[in-house]
């Protein structure tokens, strides 16, 4: 098993019609070993942008406290200085160079960003690990299941999907791929993105 | 350590690396040089490039021959093309074929455990006339003869760790060239016509290319003497 | 991290580059814990591209198609990459290599096109290219086709990872290389025109896309005239597009869930700051 795979993810994000959402599973392996059943994988960078982390759980924590401590000043400045919060796609480019930058030592972790653009249409890009970016319009998938999300997903999106739509479909794909991954699962957790607000929402799953 | 392994060579062809698997050869005539090389360039068994040109320009009248990596040899020619051109502005005259030689040389040694390159480095100046310039891979020499005594031979390999810029009548080399050398010991005459020359190296390259998987394509002279230089290639 | 450091002095960022290898030595000893399971590979662009010259500049093709493993990772990725108005290039090997690679190469082109005031020449992309590949040894796997046109005419150069080059009237390269490379042996002609030139680039992809595992989806094209504009056609033939398909679709009632088909254990719901919306 690589080492990508040693604690266990399952993400998505879905686009909408002008809404995005990102779901993510919480479990937190050790191999078959199930540690925690309430692990982070999916941070809000802002009310219109999240990023979801697939991989190495010390990675994962380590690429988001650096996101949060070390590009928050950054994009504070960012922010103050051009006087508009970072556009999710110029997002994208900087964490795709953060890991880049690692080429010959990469974090252990295939990073994917959901988000609304300016005019509250979705963005969507997933990452490898060492930030080659792949934008789509429908959806985007990461982790340890990918051949069951991609297949989910391939049969359940449709396009125009509205936020509640949006929520059961990203929902049934992601608990339906991950009751056939032993290492994700163990609860899940959903953000729907629309230019109103967050829904954020823990959902019932299989706990075996 | 055994002075013909790998280790001892240098780098060696990394993985998935493009190689100038190759004929290469330089004759010094009467009055000039004439190189001659296949044009096969091969990444494993696919040929990457079937009109390749492996006699790389130096200077006016001066050329080198390329064996070895593709990456490596062409870095070494960019380099002494490099240092070649500032040299001649500085002394305000044609370079030597020698001076080339001996960058070439430099090069290839300072820097033998990464590189793999084998080149000839042959050409026309005013001082010498036609001179070719042999440099074994690994800006090494071919292990000494058991003839000579271990005295000889420990001088001979000091010599040896110097780096070794060979001037010959001829040279050969790259995998093909293992296939000719009987065939160029028997059929080489100093001082030979421009066209005795020519059949000569066509020939032998010829050969090599008929037998050696690495070699291929077309043939590629280039003829440089005081007039200049003529390039002609030939099909087979 | 140290890119977005601040200067306490000056309180700009400190200016650095290259990589960090601050986390190699960790990597390696989780490699050796590891033992021999395989390590997490890159995503690469398991390819067919190409390019050919015709008698008005240059034409390059590329299939779109980016694999991880044998899953396919993105079915329509662009590896046709911008390196001057003048100059594109077709990427294939390591899709961060690819990527990135060009970005920086292209972004020193503009530089120097600012300060000489000249028009990119190709073989300044080309010896850039191959400099920075055979610094890293291969290390870095992009294998490009590079195609330009400047004031000496077309020029069109193949460059592997090691960083050897080499020009020819057409190339191509990545896994379904060979597969291309059959359609232009036999089909490529001196001076063709420009309508022959993409119809041939557009086939020899196409011999890429359905006979090589790692090629796929669609046919990107970029046209670079001599004395004229360069144009880049996304999308320039789609024979696996899947849009019709799923559009003729009758999607069975079970795949469509109803609404609160999904337990849910507990909800949050956050407005958008007004002020910040107006941002």
């Amino acid at each position: 098993m690589s080492i990508l795979q040693h604690n266990g993810a399952a993400i998505v994000c879905m686009a909408g019609k002008n809404c995005v959402a990102i779901a993510s599973d919480t479990r937190f392996g050790l191999s078959q070993q199930t540690v925690s059943c309430d692990f982070q994988k999916v941070f809000k960078q802002s009310d219109r942008l999240f990023v979801g982390l697939a991989g190495l759980a010390t990675d994962v924590q380590t690429l988001r406290n650096t996101l949060k401590f070390k590009r928050e000043p950054a994009l504070a400045l960012y922010e103050l200085r051009e006087e508009r919060v970072m556009k999710p796609e110029a997002f994208a480019a900087l964490l795709s160079h953060m890991l880049y930058e690692k080429r010959f030592g990469p974090y252990f972790v295939e990073p994917v960003v959901a988000g609304l653009k300016d005019d509250g249409s979705p963005f969507l890009c997933g990452m490898d690990l060492i930030g080659a970016p792949v934008y789509t319009d429908d959806y985007v998938v990461s982790g340890t299941c990918t051949p069951n999300l991609n297949g989910m997903c391939e049969s359940m999106w449709r396009p125009d999907m509205g936020p509640d739509e949006l929520f059961e479909t990203i929902s049934q794909c992601l608990l339906a791929s991950v009751d056939r991954d032993a290492l994700s699962g163990w609860g899940a957790t959903v953000h729907v993105l629309t230019p109103q607000g967050v829904t954020s929402k823990q959902l019932k799953g299989r706990m075996d | 350590m055994d002075l013909n392994s790998q280790e001892f060579y240098g780098g060696g062809l990394k993985e998935g690396e493009v190689s100038t698997g190759t004929t290469i050869m330089a004759v010094a005539y009467d009055g000039g040089v004439i190189m001659g090389a296949d044009s096969r360039v091969s990444t494993g068994t696919y040929i990457a490039n079937r009109v390749s040109d492996k006699v790389s320009h130096l200077h006016d009248k001066i050329f080198m021959c390329r064996s070895g990596s593709a990456a490596d040899t062409q870095a070494v020619s960019d380099y002494v093309r490099h240092y070649l051109g500032s040299h001649a502005i500085e002394v305000g005259k044609p370079p030597l074929v020698k001076t080339a030689a001996n960058l070439a040389k430099r090069i290839c040694y300072t820097n033998k455990e990464q590189l793999l390159a084998g080149v000839i480095v042959a050409g026309h100046d005013d001082a010498d006339g036609g001179s070719v310039y042999v440099i074994p891979l690994g800006g090494a020499r071919p292990r000494p003869p058991f003839a000579f005594s271990a005295r000889a031979r420990r001088r001979r390999r000091r010599r040896a760790a110097a780096g070794t810029c060979l001037k010959v009548p001829f040279a050969i080399g790259g995998s093909g060239s293992t296939y000719i050398y009987g065939h160029v010991d028997h059929t080489y005459k100093p001082n030979m016509s421009l066209a005795e020359c020519k059949v000569f190296v066509k020939e032998a390259v010829t050969r090599a290319m008929c037998r050696d998987g690495s070699s291929g394509g077309i043939i590629r002279l280039v003829c440089i003497n005081a007039d200049g230089v003529e390039r002609e290639y030939h099909t087979i | 991290m140290a890119a977005l450091d601040l200067d306490v002095a000056t309180l700009k960022p400190v200016e650095t580059g290259g990589f960090d290898f601050g986390m190699t030595a960790r990597n390696e000893q989780i490699a050796a814990a590891a033992g021999g399971r395989p390590m997490p590979q890159p995503m690469s662009t398991g390819t067919t591209i190409c390019g050919m010259v015709y008698d008005g500049g240059i034409v390059l093709g590329a299939d779109t198609r980016a694999t991880a493993g044998s899953e396919v990772a993105d079915k329509n990725c662009e590896k046709i990459h911008y390196l001057a108005p003048n100059i594109y290039c077709c990427g294939a090997g390591t899709a961060a290599d690819t990527e990135k690679t060009t970005e920086l190469i292209a972004s020193q082109l503009e530089l120097l096109r600012l300060s000489t005031g000249t028009q990119s020449r190709v073989v300044a992309a080309v010896t850039l290219l191959k400099r920075m590949l055979f610094k890293y040894q291969g290390h870095i796997g992009a294998a490009l086709v590079l195609g330009g046109v400047d004031c000496t005419g077309p020029g069109l150069y193949q460059i592997y990872p090691h960083g050897s080059t080499s020009k020819l009237p057409y190339v191509t390269m990545g896994s379904g290389s060979l597969a291309a490379m059959s359609v232009f042996e036999t089909e490529y002609k001196d001076g063709m025109d420009e309508a022959g030139a993409v119809a041939l680039v557009k086939n020899a992809i196409r011999a890429g896309i359905f006979n090589d595992l790692g090629s796929g989806s669609n046919v990107d094209v970029t046209i670079i005239r001599a004395g004229g504009a360069s144009e880049v056609i996304r999308g320039y033939e789609t024979p696996n597009d899947t849009a019709p398909l799923r559009a003729a679709y009758a999607r069975p009632k079970a795949l469509i869930p109803p609404a609160a088909a999904t337990a849910v254990l507990s909800t949050v719901v956050s407005v958008s700051d007004a002020d910040a919306m107006e941002l």
